[in-house]
């Protein structure tokens, strides 16, 4: 069975043509990254199949359904979206934010919101404001948030990307260890974290897939290297791998 | 919630001390004889039937104002919002300045806040027109094409009140209306207004849950599953009724709508639910202190209402620009 399948996809923004005609298909459980250049349409397509974008021409099915032709209920309550950067406009607390996400589901008891909270260590954190929490207390407020519903899917665009090492992996292995039974897709900017967490690693350069295949399968793939517009040296390490750019030629 | 009881115990002491300020000043004990009907003197059935219904009307216009306030602050997103600044309060003065000024068939009292209404609304579907046409649907846009039309409809106003008013339509009356004033309304009229404010507190309150998906930001809005275009034309709506209502009985008060969910946020905090409730009650308390100023501070005269808001107001609002610009 089929979670997600999109079928050309074409997204044209003020004369830029952001995707074109990508088609893809994902099952219902497994991690997934998606990586490419700046640029290259993939926070598009992650908000394209979040239903938050829509495309300029092409389909996005959740399952057997259109997804043009759910309710705006049924698919927050089915996709979760986690966005690059989220700061919401007012000071909230931690407990107001959880509840907020929770209250897109009538699915989410106050058991739900209490196991969110315990899960990703924010019982302490309850009555605190976003403006005093630090980047890696937002990161799970944000998870939380998002994940109390427990969606089936979850398109998360680079929630790690400004947070230290430390708190990426952990932002990292909850969005994969998701993908065990679930499906997970993550637009991840980290080229080692990839490879080395993920199951499946999708390219996209130019609104296109260019790659798209197991990532022990496709770290060999010359195609990453024109994608990115570099030459990368691939160093196997003992649990995974490490990839290191020279400039094209070199 | 310890606010609560602060502000319910507040609004209350207010009112008294409103009651009892005026060109001649009565003490809570006069108030009791004569809310009681004891005393059957002209003083206290000036009581009952001037100051009372004024100080009530004053607390009631301050809820509206404080509701109309949250909505658009809750609609933009930007604690700088304001109905003035929508052109939806202009809308509503360009309204009733009609009815004042232009002869009609039907009574004022009827006429007024139909045709304030009609003009808060109007405006403030220009205001969403014209972002929509220039496609700026976002707040900065809508609140650059509100400042536009309320400049065009003041414009207009004074142009109406240059005009039409003559020896037989007195412009002190229009004037005193625009810049803001609690009419003193009559027993039934009170009712009337308390009935039209505890709907909009009723109406504004179903819209609480959307207004805190809207404040996460449109993108997550709408990852939560609201249909961001759909709902802020709906409470951009339902803000102008609110407004509409406030100035149909309030003339223009300026700023009340700005500070009261301020106040009110420091109070109870961002969320919709609590926070309307709350930054009705301390408009009602704000209004009911500055009608009060207004009609005691320089017996025999009385100050316009607006005018005691906008003194107060303006420099709190310069305070929130100036903090706001430094972060």
């Amino acid at each position: 069975m089929t979670a997600i399948a999109a079928d050309k996809l074409v997204v044209r923004r003020n004369g830029a043509l952001l995707l074109d005609g990508l088609s893809l298909s994902l099952g219902p459980t497994g991690s997934v990254a998606v990586i490419g250049p700046n640029g290259a349409g993939k926070s598009t397509l992650l908000k394209v199949l979040a239903g938050i974008d829509k495309p300029t021409s092409g389909t996005v099915r959740i399952g057997d359904r259109d997804l043009a032709s759910f309710s705006n209920a049924a698919r927050a309550a089915t996709l979760g979206y986690l966005p690059q950067y989220f700061d919401p406009h007012w000071d909230l607390t931690v407990a107001e934010l959880v509840r907020l996400g929770a209250e897109r589901s009538h699915r989410a008891t106050a058991g739900a919101i209490e196991q969110a909270t315990e899960h990703f260590e924010l019982t302490t954190l309850g009555q605190r404001r976003w403006s005093t929490l630090s980047g890696g207390e937002r990161a799970r407020v944000l998870l939380a948030t998002v994940l109390v519903v427990d969606p089936p899917v979850l398109l998360a665009d680079e929630p790690a990307a400004s947070l230290d090492i430390r708190h990426r992996l952990d932002v990292i292995r909850t969005l994969t260890r998701r993908g065990g039974d679930r499906l997970s897709v993550v637009v991840v900017h980290d080229l080692d974290l990839a490879f080395t967490f993920f199951e499946r690693v999708i390219v996209v350069d130019r609104g296109r897939i260019v790659a798209d295949g197991p990532a022990k399968n496709l770290i060999e793939d010359r195609r990453i290297d024109a994608a990115f517009a570099v030459d990368f040296d691939r160093l196997k390490t003992p649990d995974g791998w490490l990839l290191r750019a020279a400039p094209h030629g070199s | 919630m310890r606010a609560w009881p602060i502000l319910v115990l507040a609004l209350a002491f207010s009112i008294v001390i409103a009651a009892c300020a005026g060109h001649d000043w009565a003490t809570p004990a006069d108030l009791l004889r004569a809310i009681a009907g004891a005393a059957a003197d002209l003083r206290s059935r000036l009581l009952v039937e001037w100051r009372i219904p004024r100080v009530l009307a004053a607390a009631l216009v301050g809820a509206l104002l404080g509701l109309g306030g949250t909505v658009f602050q809750g609609v933009f997103r930007n604690p700088l919002a304001e109905p003035y600044l929508l052109g939806s309060a202009g809308g509503a003065a360009l309204g009733a300045t009609v009815a004042l000024l232009v002869p009609l068939a039907a009574p004022q009292s009827f006429i007024l806040p139909v045709l304030a209404f009609a003009g808060a609304w109007g405006a403030t579907m220009l205001v969403i027109g014209i972002s929509r046409v220039s496609g700026a649907v976002d707040a900065a846009g809508m609140l650059l094409a509100g400042v536009a039309v309320a400049a065009i409809l003041g414009a207009l106003r004074s142009f109406l009140m240059l005009a039409l008013s003559d020896e037989t339509v007195s412009l002190q009356i229009v004037l005193s209306w625009v810049l803001g004033g609690v009419q003193t309304p009559s027993w039934p009229v009170l009712g009337l207004l308390a009935v039209i404010s505890a709907a909009c507190l009723a109406l504004t309150m179903r819209l609480a849950g959307r207004l805190d998906l809207l404040g996460l930001g449109e993108t997550m809005a709408i990852a939560f599953g609201l249909n961001v275009n759909r709902f802020v034309a709906l409470a951009v709506l339902a803000g102008s009724v609110v407004v509409a209502a406030a100035v149909a009985f309030g003339g223009l008060v300026a700023f009340v709508g700005l500070a009261s969910p301020h106040i009110a946020r420091w109070l109870v905090g961002p969320l919709h639910r609590p926070l309307l409730p709350a930054s009705a009650l301390v408009g009602a308390i704000v209004v009911t202190l500055a009608d009060a100023i207004a009609r005691a501070a320089l017996p025999p005269a009385e100050i316009p209402l607006g005018l005691v808001t906008a003194v107060a107001g303006g420099p709190f609002f310069i305070l929130l620009l100036a903090r706001r610009l430094r972060t």
